[in-house]
């Protein structure tokens, strides 16, 4: 594999992360497998429940990438029953690309979602933005816990990653946009540099590399402020979201 | 090139529907019976009336050459005088004054011959009818000649009255109104006949093949049962044929996504830069023609709930995210405009729009405009624009206008249809039409959100 394929932001993960990657598709588990051990992970297979139940049972595992259509039990009541027991973050195959089930396996508890067919670098991208969102929170907590985020009257519903202002009207955001206002949210009045944010963002538009970090800035700001002030531009240090931010269930 | 008058169109305009049609049939069936039936009964009213007036007549000749015959000669002449009376003068003499011939002729010898049918008697001595033998020219002044036993003649003048009389009028009336009757009893009893063929048409109409098919009920007449019946059995044909192609199609285009996976990763292992661009580059054109058949075959079949929802950031989100891979996109208008829709659906419609744009017209721009109950947003291109006649066309799925436009973009000829299937489930429009400076104009306009009271 080139030196270009590499991406680059897996290689900042400190220590090797192991990824359990959980699919039916032989041929698809040695390629997925063979891709992230390339990119720097230690990774596991499994074929089925079983097969990953032990596994997690024997082995210290970061994520698992677990497909939806699974023989025996599906992966949504897999996810379900791993979420008894372990905090383990997930990110959800499936080869339907309906919105649909992607809310499902959110609300089933898995950390993301990613429908088939993907580019191996969106997964890459997904594995990476996932370990470092989970690793950021206190441990234990599960993902579900916040599901919904509060500010200046704004809601933000993480499932659907739907975003209603305070008149109760859907605004919707491009993906860099979302995942620069999670960055703003995950951390309220502090200043977030521009490098900061712009791996924040990277992480899913992954052929937007060298788009200015301040024109999403600024179409994030004409979606969210219609009439006050929501993020302040600090010279020379970067980005700082004003209101106060509360989370919650519903 | 011969076009039809105003008089035609108008005549067919009026019995255009079937009801029409059999009322004017059934018209002209009554008009007929009711012609046929008035002139034969008053040809038999007129023949009979003929018959009595010819026997009326021959029985007062006959009792005035009686009377006559009885008296004595010098007498005779008084007796005829008192007998006239209405159209017949009667004079004793000599000689007859009668003549045949002259004007009236045939008419006169016929009622000879009637007369002598109904009372032999009259001929006994001799029967002359003609003109008058002194002034032979009045053809409506009979003169009856009878000889009596003793070779003088009664004369008896006559003036033909006609027989006709006016009294049609009142059988004219009452036929009419018998006629008027039957015509709004077929009217009602047609459209009553006719009823289950509108009930076919308009379940003709709504049979879309992908909804469940509504039955069509099966009674009235006879074939009218038959054809309800097998219009039903057509419709679940249709229905099941389209379903079986729909789920063949989805089950294709599904199937190809692992294999698809596979391959993305496998292109991963490629070591020339370009060729692994290239195969990524044309896998990432099947999967968007998968994705877009997948919608398609969805339609309006989605899970997405409607909600207000803001169209421009909608179309902020397609027109910053087609910029940032380089495309020349202007999003101009209203700064916020609020919809009742669904989200995901309305970002696939409007991303079709402006791909296309970018694709045959090399730049979109995008305007929103707001009136009080409608938002019409415009997708404006620089490109050739689409013909009027090719319009219909462009919207119908699988139609790819231009061949040589497509080898390079690739696609399906899907996109508008998509996008057409969205915003009319949205209870909104989309319209094609050329810009005065070229280039094609996609309008579409959406109801407004109405803000729920209180």
């Amino acid at each position: 594999m080139p030196e270009g394929s590499r991406a680059t932001t897996t290689n900042r993960q400190a220590r090797l992360a192991t990824v359990l990657v959980v699919d039916d598709d032989s041929e698809i588990l040695s390629l997925v497998a063979r891709f992230l051990q390339f990119n720097g992970f230690a990774v596991m297979t499994a074929r089925n429940g079983s097969e990953m139940t032990a596994c997690l049972k024997q082995n210290s595992v970061d994520l698992i990438v677990l497909d939806l259509m699974l023989p025996g039990a599906n992966g949504l009541d897999l996810c379900r029953d791993l979420r008894r027991w372990s905090a383990v973050p997930v990110i959800m195959l499936t080869a339907k690309g309906d919105e649909i089930d992607r809310i499902i396996g959110l609300e089933v508890g898995a950390d993301d979602y990613l429908a088939k067919p993907f580019n191996p670098r969106e997964l890459l991208a997904r594995i990476s933005a996932v370990l470092r969102r989970t690793q950021a929170r206190p441990s234990n907590q599960a993902a579900g816990a916040q599901r919904l985020v509060k500010f200046a009257g704004w809601r933000l519903d993480t499932t659907k990653r739907e975003l209603t202002n305070p008149q109760g009207i859907v605004v919707d955001l491009s993906t860099g946009e979302y995942d620069l206002l999670l960055a703003f949210l995950d951390a309220p009045q502090r200043v977030l540099s521009r490098d900061f944010l712009m791996e924040a963002t990277r992480t899913r538009t992954l052929e937007a590399f060298d788009r200015a970090i301040d024109v999403q800035i600024s179409r994030l700001r004409r979606k969210i402020e219609v009439d006050q002030e929501l993020i302040k531009t600090v010279r020379g240090a970067g980005y700082m979201f004003i209101p106060d931010v509360t989370r919650g269930q519903a | 090139m011969n076009r039809p008058s105003s008089a035609a169109l108008f005549l067919r305009s009026l019995f255009d529907g079937l009801a029409a049609r059999t009322i004017f049939i059934v018209l002209i069936g009554i008009g007929a019976v009711h012609l046929i039936s008035l002139w034969t009964y008053h040809h038999a009213l007129s023949q009979q009336a003929e018959l009595a007036g010819d026997a009326r007549l021959a029985d007062q000749l006959l009792s005035m050459k009686r009377a006559v015959m009885r008296e004595p000669q010098p007498r005779r002449e008084a007796v005829a005088h008192d007998l006239s009376g209405g159209p017949m003068e009667a004079h004793w003499s000599l000689t007859e004054h009668a003549t045949p011939g002259g004007p009236g002729t045939e008419q006169w010898l016929a009622l000879a011959e009637r007369l002598k049918q109904a009372a032999p008697e009259l001929d006994d001595g001799g029967l002359v009818i003609g003109a008058n033998r002194r002034s032979a020219d009045d053809p409506h002044l009979a003169i009856i000649s009878m000889r009596l036993p003793d070779e003088s003649w009664l004369n008896v003048s006559l003036v033909r009255t006609s027989t006709r009389s006016a009294q049609g009028h009142g059988t004219l009336i009452s036929t009419s109104l018998m006629a008027l009757g039957a015509v709004l009893l077929s009217v009602v009893l047609v459209r009553w006949l006719t009823r289950p063929l509108t009930v076919f048409a308009t379940a003709a109409k709504g049979f879309s093949g992908s909804a469940t098919p509504v039955n069509v009920a099966e009674e009235g007449p006879r074939e009218v049962r038959a054809l309800a019946a097998a219009f039903n059995e057509m419709q679940r044909r249709i229905a099941r044929l389209l379903d079986e192609r729909t789920q063949a199609l989805a089950a294709v285009s599904h199937d190809l996504k692992t294999p698809i996976t596979r391959l993305r990763f496998r292109t991963e292992e490629i070591a020339d830069p370009s060729l692994r661009a290239a195969i990524a580059d044309d896998l990432g054109e099947m999967e968007r023609m998968l994705d877009q058949t997948l919608a398609y075959l969805r339609g309006e079949r989605t899970d997405e709930a409607m909600q207000p929802i803001d169209l421009v950031a909608i179309l902020a989100t397609i027109c910053g995210d087609r910029s940032d891979t380089g495309a020349d996109v202007l999003l101009g208008g209203s700064r916020s405009a609020t919809i009742s829709g669904r989200r995901l659906s309305l970002k696939r419609a409007f991303g079709n729009l402006i791909d296309n744009a970018i694709k045959y017209g090399k730049k979109a721009e995008v305007t929103v405009l707001e009136s009080p109950d409608t938002i019409e947003v415009r997708v404006a291109d620089h490109g050739p624009g689409i013909a009027p006649e090719y319009r219909e066309r462009a919207l119908a799925p699988f139609v790819r206008l231009e061949p040589s436009r497509n080898q390079e973009t690739g696609g399906f000829g899907l996109g508008l249809t998509i996008a057409q299937t969205i915003i009319t489930g949205h209870g909104g429009t989309l319209c094609l039409s050329n810009g005065a400076e070229g280039g094609l104009i996609v309008t579409v306009r959406l109801p407004r959100h109405v803000v729920a009271a209180g």
